[in-house]
């Protein structure tokens, strides 16, 4: 782990391996009230973490970072303890290129549902469009590099792939992941309290309906 | 309370949101933040007041009379069929309309009114966020919109601040740096970048006129992106990150620029040319 200036307000975090930056991420932020250092934003990628601040507080951001560095091993093992919530998404496996997708894994499209659905996710970082998840853990059988040609329209709760990810489009937007199929929950709801259905760190399922 | 006559190239901006980029939600806010606050602070406002930011053409009528100040790019601007002097404040009487034409210098113009625009804010802000589509003050013609209370008394400034278009770039190293491979230094030391067509409030391109000889080749995890990052495209192209720009991006960041000179580069026309100033 290694913290350095990015500009004059911003700090970045790199040398991580997955899944630390959403627990540094916990970590960081409570270090930051503890000290009483306001940050506008903690921002974790999929082996990287962007803390954005005052100019002026470069010194006590990369303070705490350090700190919290030595401490990041105990504290993983107590946030992974932690969770045990699972979100699940009922999905409609009826994606355009799901057949494709099948034949460029050499598998049936049964096969393709049944890896896809029988994975446990976890979101890794949110980017893209507000609500847009990056979730590891899909099977390395599914693993397929994005469309040559990105779609302009992929229609709001489209269940795609890309390279080691899954992810649910929370709204209508361009896209050049491969669509599996569709759910009818809302990823992203502004008038929601929690307006994110899908944060960094959760758990996740997809489930089939007919 | 005013009244929308003509929405131009206009959105409704504050100090933007923050909290929300780990979920993919772009800081928004003014492009141009110092023009932003000294329109605030001349209208008398808080310096997270909402007020317009435009490309030109907006124009509406005060339902009540209100304090009106103009800064950032400077405009052809008429108020109550007077000229309207920028940096200073004005009153527009009860039925009388500012209308703004062609920006005469620069790229956006910030028309504060006293008390600021007030409004129901989506996740804190009352931003237009043009990536995400964000929108909590919808504008167009007709559509009344409040202002608040101000917290002082409205002012000018003796001398009117233009805001210069940035000549040259001042930008410390970023994560991807060594990206740019060390027989093709010359491209970002030794260029010069010109401001494109296709910039907008997301982010300013630049297209160099020597053209990059580093690879495409590379495929990056993507990375957080911050105001001011510098990425370089597969076409060879520079993106500055400005007020929407998206929270994380798959492209190299090769450097970071300051803070002050990301404002003058969102006033920065299309074509004009500027060098890059590496510092530490």
């Amino acid at each position: 782990m290694r913290a350095r200036r990015y500009g004059a307000e911003a700090t970045f975090v790199d040398e991580l391996s997955p899944g630390e930056p959403v627990m540094l991420r916990e970590v960081l932020l409570a270090a930051f009230a503890a000290a009483g250092v306001r940050v506008s934003d903690v921002v974790p990628a999929a082996d990287t973490l962007v803390v954005t601040h005052d100019a002026d507080d470069v010194a006590a951001v990369a303070q705490l970072i350090t700190e919290c560095s030595r401490t990041l091993e105990p504290l993983k093992l107590e946030i992974t303890r932690d969770d045990t919530r699972v979100v699940e998404i009922p999905v409609r496996y009826d994606g355009e290129d799901l057949r494709e997708v099948a034949e460029s894994c050499s598998l049936s499209v049964d096969e393709v549902i049944a890896l896809h659905a029988g994975a446990d996710y976890r979101v890794e970082f949110c980017g893209f469009a507000p609500g847009f998840a990056y979730l590891r853990g899909l099977t390395a059988a599914l693993h397929v590099p994005r469309r040559a040609s990105p779609r302009t329209r992929v229609p709001a709760g489209a269940v795609a792939i890309a390279a080691e990810y899954s992810a649910v489009y929370p709204r209508e937007s361009p896209g050049g992941w491969h669509l599996l199929g569709t759910t009818s929950l809302v990823m992203w709801d502004t008038a929601r309290p929690a307006p994110a259905l899908l944060v960094p760190g959760a758990r996740v399922r997809f489930v089939e309906v007919k | 309370m005013l009244r929308i006559e003509r929405v131009g190239f206009t959105t409704v901006q504050d100090a933007g949101r923050s909290g929300f980029a780990h979920l993919g939600v772009p800081t928004s806010g003014a492009a141009d933040r110092a023009s932003y606050l000294l329109a605030n602070r001349l209208a008398g406002n808080a310096p997270d007041a909402a007020l317009f930011e435009t490309a030109g053409g907006l124009s509406f009528s005060a339902l009540a009379d209100v304090d009106v100040v103009i800064t950032g790019a400077e405009c052809d601007a008429v108020a109550g069929g007077r000229p309207v002097a920028h940096c200073a404040a004005f009153m527009l009487r009860r039925g009388e309309s500012l209308t703004m034409s062609r920006v005469r210098e620069g790229v956006r113009s910030y028309v504060a009114v006293s008390g600021g625009i007030v409004g129901t804010a989506i996740l804190g802000s009352l931003s237009h966020d043009t990536l995400s589509g964000i929108v909590p003050v919808a504008l167009q013609p007709g559509a009344e919109l409040a202002a608040g209370a101000s917290v002082a008394s409205p002012s000018s400034l003796d001398t009117p601040i233009r805001p210069a278009p940035a000549r040259m770039l001042r930008v410390t190293k970023g994560p991807h740096h060594d990206f740019v491979s060390v027989n093709d230094s010359d491209f970002l030391a030794r260029n010069i970048f010109r401001v494109s067509t296709r910039s907008d409030r997301i982010g300013v391109r630049l297209s160099a006129d020597a053209p990059s000889k580093t690879g495409t080749a590379a495929t990056l995890r993507s990375v957080p992106l911050v105001r001011g990052a510098v990425q370089l495209t597969p076409s060879g192209e520079l993106v500055v990150m400005l007020a929407d720009h998206p929270t994380t991006g798959g492209y190299p960041v090769i450097a970071v620029a300051q803070p002050d000179d990301v404002d003058r580069l969102a006033q920065t026309a299309t074509d004009v040319a500027l060098t890059l100033a590496w510092s530490q």
